[in-house]
C-alpha cells in the first residue's frame, strides 16, 4: 500500500514583497511587449531597419541590394524574435517564480536557505530581459556578436539562477520531508 | 491510501470563513496569501477551459473548419481578391487559411496564459494591496481585459472568411484587442506601482 502525506504547513506563505514586485513587474513588461508584436509591428520593423542602416559596418553590409536585403531581413527576423521570446517568457516565467516563491516561503526551513533561494528566484525573474537584450544587440552590434552578447552576459547567468533555483528548492523540499518523516506527529496512534 | 491535510493546513486566504472576507477589508497583516473572489476565480478557471477545448476543437475537426471557411471564401470570390485562376486563387486562399488556424492556435495559447495570470495577478492585489479602491480596480480590469483579449482571436477567425484577413483584423483590434489589452496592461502597472510604493514603506519602516 502507497501512503502519500500531505506535507502539513499552518499556512500558505508568500514570499518578500521584493520578490513579488520584480515577478509583476516583469510580467507588465511583458504585456506591454505584446501591441509591439502585432499592431505596432510596423514601426519596430521600420526602427530595426533604421538601426541596421546606422550600423552598416557591423553588419557588414555591401552595398548590394541582394546581399543587403538578406543581412537586414535576417536582423529584423532576430530582432522580432528577441522581442517574442520577452513576450512568452516573462508571461510565463512570473506566476512559476511566485509559486516557487511561495513553497519556499511556506515549506522551507533555515532563514539562510530561504534569502538564498530569494534571491535566486528573484534573478530568475529577471531572465526574460535576456530577449529584448538579443533583440536590441541583435541591431546594435551584429546579429552573431549580438545574439553572443546577450547569450553570455544576461540569458546564461539569470538562466542558471533558475535552475540553480529550482535544484535547490527540490533539495531543500527532500530534506523538509525527510525531517518531518523522522519528527514524532502528534496525535498519531500507535 | 491518500491521508487528508489537516484542517490547519488548508490554504490561509479566507481564514475559516466560506464566504471570504467582504471587499473593502484592508489585507492580513501576516504574510499569507489571500485568495482572489469566487467570480474571479471562476473566470480564470472557465477561460483555460475553454482554451483546452479550442485546442482540442482545432486538432479534431480541423479537416470540417478548413473546409468552412474555404467554402465561405468561394462563395465571396470580389472580398477575398479571387480571380478564377486556380494558380493565383490557390495562394490566396492558402495565405487565409493559415492565418484562420493561426487565430484559433493564438486563441487556445492566450486564453491558456491570461486565465492563469488573471488567477495569479489578483491574488496578488488581494493579499498586498492595503488600498481597498485601487484593489477592486486592479482586479476588475485584469479579469474582465484578461478574459475577453483571447476572444479577439477567435473573432479575427470567424471574421477572415467573410472579411477577409486585414478588414477581420482591423476590426478584432479596435473591438477587443486595443480597449481589452490596454485595460489588463493598465491594471499590471497599477499593481507594479502599488507594489513599489508599499516596498518603499516598509524599506523606510524597517530603516526609520
Amino acid at each position: 500500500m502507497i501512503r502519500f502525506r500531505a506535507l502539513e504547513t499552518r499556512a500558505v506563505r508568500r514570499p518578500p514583497l521584493p520578490l513579488i514586485l520584480v515577478a509583476i513587474a516583469m510580467l507588465a513588461l511583458g504585456e506591454t511587449a505584446s501591441p509591439f508584436l502585432s499592431g505596432l509591428r510596423p514601426a519596430v520593423e521600420r526602427h530595426a531597419r533604421a538601426r541596421v542602416a546606422a550600423n552598416a559596418g557591423v553588419h557588414g553590409l555591401t552595398g548590394s541590394a541582394e546581399y543587403d536585403d538578406e543581412i537586414r531581413n535576417r536582423a529584423v527576423f532576430t530582432a522580432e524574435a528577441g522581442l517574442s521570446f520577452f513576450h512568452t517568457h516573462a508571461g510565463g516565467l512570473a506566476p512559476l517564480v511566485l509559486l516557487a516563491g511561495t513553497i519556499v516561503a511556506s515549506v522551507v526551513p533555515g532563514v539562510a536557505t530561504r534569502g538564498l533561494l530569494y534571491v535566486l528566484l528573484t534573478a530568475a525573474a529577471l531572465f526574460p530581459l535576456g530577449y529584448l537584450a538579443y533583440a536590441l544587440a541583435a541591431l546594435e552590434m551584429g546579429r552573431e556578436s549580438g545574439v553572443a552578447l546577450a547569450e553570455r552576459y544576461v540569458l546564461t547567468p539569470l538562466g542558471s539562477a533558475a535552475i540553480l533555483a529550482l535544484v535547490t528548492l527540490a533539495w531543500a523540499l527532500g530534506r523538509a520531508g525527510r525531517a518531518r518523516d523522522h519528527a514524532p506527529r502528534v496525535g498519531q496512534a500507535t | 491510501m491518500i491521508e487528508p491535510p489537516v484542517a490547519e493546513s488548508a490554504s490561509g486566504g479566507y481564514g475559516g470563513s466560506r464566504r471570504g472576507p467582504p471587499s473593502n477589508q484592508s489585507p492580513p497583516s501576516n504574510q499569507s496569501w489571500r485568495l482572489p473572489p469566487i467570480p474571479v476565480l471562476l473566470v480564470g478557471v472557465v477561460l483555460i477551459a475553454c482554451a483546452e477545448v479550442g485546442g482540442a476543437s482545432m486538432a479534431q475537426f480541423k479537416l470540417e473548419l478548413t473546409r468552412w471557411a474555404r467554402g465561405i471564401m468561394l462563395a465571396r470570390p470580389q472580398t477575398h481578391g479571387l480571380v478564377g485562376v486556380r494558380d493565383v486563387d490557390e495562394q490566396i486562399l492558402d495565405e487565409a487559411l493559415v492565418k484562420f488556424d493561426a487565430g484559433l492556435r493564438l486563441f487556445h495559447l492566450h486564453a491558456e496564459g491570461l486565465g492563469t495570470i488573471i488567477i495569479v495577478t489578483s491574488m496578488v492585489a488581494v493579499s498586498v494591496v492595503e488600498h481597498a479602491a485601487l484593489r477592486r480596480v486592479i482586479v476588475a480590469l485584469i479579469t474582465a481585459g484578461g478574459a475577453l483579449y483571447p476572444l479577439g482571436y477567435l473573432m479575427w477567425s470567424a471574421l477572415i472568411p467573410f472579411q477577409g484577413i486585414a478588414r477581420g483584423k482591423a476590426v478584432a483590434e479596435w473591438l477587443v484587442w486595443i480597449p481589452f489589452g490596454s485595460a489588463a496592461i493598465v491594471a499590471m502597472w497599477l499593481l507594479v506601482g502599488a507594489l513599489a510604493v508599499q516596498c518603499a514603506r516598509s524599506a523606510r519602516g524597517r530603516s526609520g
